[in-house]
């Protein structure tokens, strides 16, 4: 069991897929069964997922599964987890019964899809993080976009299709380049696995010509840069936001988004290193603009889930920040930070729902004085606000710190206190929109509308409190954290902060990727 | 020595065992046609199933040569050969015929149509499609190309009484006459042009054509048969700008039909078109001047461009079609454009083995297409009900939930054609794409992945259509006749089966080498 507990992970949401539709076949089938079922099953890939944990640390891959999938075009079944994964696994499965939990009551229409769709996508995501083979991590990547597009298209809210259909594309787009250059890599080295590349890349055996490596790591970058979003490339991610329902931007959140800086970390950083150093400059730009433009659109929103939806923007540019300033410090917060957005920003989109579920709307000027009538909700709220900002001694604090510490003392860019200044300041407009933000829903004069809203009931608090203890704990006590992903990080961190002879090209290459026939 | 002469010295080239599964095919098309003369059945399925078994017995035909095979072969002095692009396509044939009668088992039945004559239609047409694949000289070539668009015109124009049916025909017939023309003189001059300074006629065995090309007497003329080929075979399998007939066709044709010539003629063009291209005009080395060189060069540019222009324009007209056949129509010109990526990464490979996997790809698309095609048609036809009504994607509204069988599969197809992964349209797309950067053909993959991606929206929208509105008026769920619902899961476990474990069929089309046909 434990050799395939990877492949376990994988099929059991599948399993539950299966139980359900056959359970909807039956004579004495009731509605809200299918989220009993889909609560058991995530639930229990959770408790699975955590005996991942005490076999990741050094920086190898452990738990692989590696046989043949498609031989014809070298297609292998190439699993494995590492410091880098492990995390994310593991938050994919913590985020997939709570978001099961969050639509308890908020779905009504069309249960058995829906929560098919959601265990259908929690496969995906866990494939995504586990595929050590190129063209089956594209396949995951891929499909996880159909049942997203599902889930915002069906039980979204007003602009559902403009934005499902837009999140597709954008995502899409990004992808399907990204196809381009796993082919290409395929000719070059002759394989999809990404350790045979990787140590082929190692051992210098086969080098990338630095044409070819520009464009490939252009075309990866590009799919990942969309997903994160890093900042020209954003413009999906407020509208899909928005329009989901609450455990789809949950899920979104916590866990999409996560796969564009995984991927910018697994894969531009690890196989392209030499390109990804003369990229540092453009990314940390971006990046930084990304954290301060998505603070002050943030700052600005009527509407609560955008406001949300924008500070993910902002974050996410630390993430970006923090990979691409090639240090200890940076890589591992951003890993942390990664962590920390999945459980803060997941939070926020619950109390988001919370609140939606019981006025229908997200209009910041429609609320005010919550605090009376709902304390629990808004003693949560600010707790989780606070947790987003970056208070010390919770969750966002770490990761940030841990950031800016090593933006400035990287040497991937000249003058980093620069960048780590305007990067700081992104920290000081959470504040402002965050707080601002709470002073107008939580705090001031009731509303009349708003003086009888029930107060969270048992189900809400107990799905908000994996996440506030969470927040709590990785706010105090990072290290068990930190330390499973150390050596992996460090892996890469060693490969692309190499000086520029032990990068992945030599001047004259024996196979040089042709642009044109 | 006269080789007229010769001829008569020696014995007929004659091999029964390499045109068994065409005779097979010829035969229960007679027989059908027979049955419904004389025999005058009262239920229409006798007719089908008589077609069913005898595209079963054609396929193990086929199968049988398949198994036996001890290199490539040829019979009737290089009028038919036996290949592997020849197999592979047969057996596409085979199914597409197969599963155009499943789904049109019900439709005969409901149409009041006379189910002999369009069961004796659709086995001619296979007969000319299985010739085109396996003629291995020009002039086989288009006698089953021309066995096969009779048929067609005919299939395309069946319902009588409906106007669209025989506007369809008619067009079809019109400028299927024409393309056939242009064959026919590319043809001729070929045959002018490869008479040799040494005496011998010209030649229109494609092997023989592929040997004489540097000696050629009136190089001028091979260019410009070249040409008039290219245009005919473009007419046939609908590449932009020889499409223009194709949505107005596909549109009008009663739905079976439709499916049929989507999936079917386009892959016989494909495979006649690489026998010529790729077989007849082969690979030279640029860098030298000769006129092999320069013919194999100017004709894989021509294809570079007609595939770009192919699939964008394919892509960009399908997204303005508010007609779900017709959207059909212009996605499968799309289809042709990335098959054609596959055929130009078969004519640029130098080696006989990337060759091989190029048009292994190509073969492996065009099933594929022919199975998601089939099955999307097969739920098009259902929900169109009797004489095509209901076929504007405003019909489609908001069913999603009232039949989610039939949306649930129809949506499957449709992210099949779009490429998503775990489904048989990826593994194809994979396929030509790799094919074709092998060939270092960077920028045309690039636009040819672009294109999907704005497929994207044209395959979501009905999907968006089906799920995501609600509907306003009644809707009635069509019944699935059981003929049907055979026909949807043999499609959809294909679309399946090939997306996650498609190893096996791949390795069945590339197992056995491609021989050059260079065996005289």
């Amino acid at each position: 069991m434990r050799q395939h507990l990877l492949t376990v992970l994988i099929l059991l949401p599948l399993l539950g897929v299966l139980v359900s539709v056959g359970y909807s076949f039956a004579p004495s089938r009731q509605d809200f069964h299918y989220k009993w079922i889909a609560l058991a099953v995530t639930t229990f890939t959770f408790a699975l997922s955590l005996l991942l944990v005490g076999g990741v640390g050094a920086a190898e891959f452990r738990f692989e599964e590696n046989v043949n999938w498609i031989g014809a075009i070298g297609a292998r079944y190439h699993l494995g987890v590492d410091g880098i994964s492990l995390w994310l696994v593991v938050l994919t499965t913590l985020l997939m019964p709570i978001a099961i939990l969050s639509s308890w009551t908020s779905i009504a229409k069309r249960q058995l899809s829906y929560y098919v769709f959601l265990l259908l996508l929690e496969s995906a995501m866990i494939g995504v993080f586990v595929s050590l083979d190129l063209l089956l991590f594209y396949l995951f990547f891929e499909a996880s976009l159909v049942p997203m597009f599902f889930l915002i298209g069906i039980w979204g809210g007003e602009r559902r299709i403009y934005a499902a259909i837009k999140f597709f594309i954008y995502t899409a787009v990004g992808s399907l380049l990204m196809l381009v250059g796993i082919i290409a890599l395929y000719f070059i080295y002759g394989t999809f696995d990404y350790a045979a590349i990787l140590a082929a890349m190692s051992a210098q055996t086969t080098l990338l010509s630095p044409n070819a490596e520009f464009w490939l790591f252009l075309a990866f970058a590009f799919a990942f840069c969309i997903k994160v979003p890093l900042f020209p490339l954003h413009t999906w991610l407020p509208d899909a936001h928005t329009e989901a329902p609450t455990a789809g931007s949950v899920i979104l959140a916590g866990v999409l988004l996560k796969m564009g800086t995984y991927g910018l970390l697994r894969f531009n950083l690890g196989l392209f290193p030499s390109m990804s150093r003369q990229f540092a400059w453009i990314m940390i730009t971006l990046a930084v603009i990304g954290i301060i433009y998505g603070a002050l659109l943030a700052m600005v929103q009527p509407d609560v889930k955008r406001l949300v939806a924008y500070s993910s923007v902002s974050h996410m540019g630390f993430v970006v920040l923090g990979l691409f300033s090639f240090t200890e410090f940076g890589m591992q917060g951003a890993l942390y930070q990664m962590l920390n957005h999945g459980v803060s920003t997941g939070a926020l989109f619950l109390f988001v729902g919370f609140i939606y579920e019981r006025r229908h709307t997200r209009l910041i000027t429609d609320f005010g004085g919550l605090a009376t009538p709902m304390p629990w909700f808004s003693t949560l709220f600010v707790f989780a606000s606070l947790s987003s900002i970056g208070l010390p001694f919770l969750n966002g604090f770490v990761g940030e710190f841990l950031i800016m510490l090593g933006a400035w003392t990287s040497n991937a860019i000249q003058h980093p206190w620069i960048v780590t200044m305007l990067a700081a300041t992104g920290v000081i407009w959470a504040a402002v929109y965050m707080l601002w933000m709470l002073q107008r829903v939580v705090f001031g004069k009731t509303n009349p509308t708003n003086a009888t809203l029930p107060d969270l009931n048992a189900r809400e608090i107990g799905l908000l409190l994996p996440l506030l203890i969470l927040m709590l704990v990785m706010g105090v006590f990072p290290r068990p954290f930190l330390d499973r992903s150390k050596a992996s990080v460090e892996a890469v961190r060693a490969r692309v902060a190499a000086p520029p002879t032990g990068g992945s090209f030599a001047g004259n290459s024996s196979r040089v990727l042709r642009v044109a026939p | 020595m006269n080789s007229f002469l010769a001829l008569q010295f020696t014995p007929p080239d004659v091999s029964f065992a390499l045109i068994a599964p065409e005779l097979i095919i010829c035969v229960v098309g007679v027989v059908v046609m027979m049955v419904d003369a004389f025999a005058r059945p009262n239920q229409r399925w006798v007719t089908g199933s008589i077609s069913l078994a005898g595209l079963l017995a054609g396929a193990a035909a086929t199968i049988w040569l398949w198994l036996s095979w001890d290199g490539a072969s040829q019979a009737f002095n290089g009028m038919i050969v036996l290949d592997e692009l020849r197999l592979g396509f047969t057996l596409v044939f085979l199914i597409v015929s197969a599963l155009t009668v499943l789904i049109s088992m019900v439709w005969v039945e409901n149409e009041k149509l006379p189910a002999g004559e369009f069961h004796s239609l659709l086995m001619f047409a296979t007969a000319g499609m299985m010739l085109m694949a396996s003629g291995g000289d020009l002039v086989i070539l288009f006698l089953g190309l021309e066995i096969l668009s009779i048929a067609t015109y005919v299939l395309a124009g069946f319902r009588r009484t409906d106007v669209r049916s025989n506007e369809s025909s008619l067009k079809y017939f019109i400028l299927g006459s024409l393309s056939s023309a242009f064959l026919l003189y590319g043809i001729a001059l070929t045959y002018g042009a490869t008479a040799t300074i040494g005496g011998l006629p010209g030649t229109t065995n494609v092997a023989e054509i592929a040997r004489r090309l540097n000696d050629a007497q009136y190089p001028p003329l091979l260019f410009a048969g070249a040409a008039m080929m290219l245009v005919g075979f473009g007419f046939k399998i609908a590449t932009a700008p020889f499409h223009i007939w194709t949505p107005d066709v596909y549109e009008g044709a009663p739905t079976p039909v439709t499916a049929f010539m989507a999936a079917g003629p386009k892959a016989a063009g494909f495979a006649a078109f690489m026998r010529v291209f790729v077989f007849g005009f082969p690979f030279a080395a640029a860098a030298s001047k000769t006129i092999s060189g320069e013919l194999h060069s100017a004709w894989v540019s021509v294809l570079v461009v007609l595939a770009i222009m192919t699939m964008t324009i394919g892509n960009i007209a399908a997204i303005v079609q508010n007609n779900v056949k017709r959207m059909l129509a212009y996605s499968s010109i799309a289809h042709a454009g990335y098959a054609l990526v596959g055929f130009i990464a078969a004519g640029a490979a130098s080696g006989v083995e990337q060759r091989n996997a190029a048009i292994t790809a190509v073969t492996f698309y065009l099933l594929t297409y022919a199975v998601m095609n089939f099955g999307a048609f097969a739920v098009v036809q259902l929900i169109a009900r009797a004489g095509d009504r209901r076929t504007e994607v405003e019909d489609y509204n908001g069913i999603g939930f009232r039949s989610p069988a039939l949306a649930l599969t129809l949506s499957l197809f449709l992210l099949s054609l779009l490429g998503t992964p775990l489904t048989a349209g990826f593994i194809g797309k994979i396929l030509v794409f790799r094919a074709a950067l092998e060939q270092g053909y960077v920028i045309l993959v690039v636009i040819g992945v672009l294109n999907t991606a704005i497929s994207a929206y044209y395959y979501l929208r009905l999907i968006i259509v089906m799920f995501f509105r609600e509907r306003t008026t009644s809707w009635m769920a069509p019944p699935i006749p059981a003929s049907i619902a055979i026909a949807l899961v043999i499609t959809v476990a294909g679309v399946l089966y090939l997306g996650l474990f498609p190893g096996q069929v791949i390795n069945a089309l590339q197992a056995k080498p491609i021989v050059t046909m260079s065996l005289r």
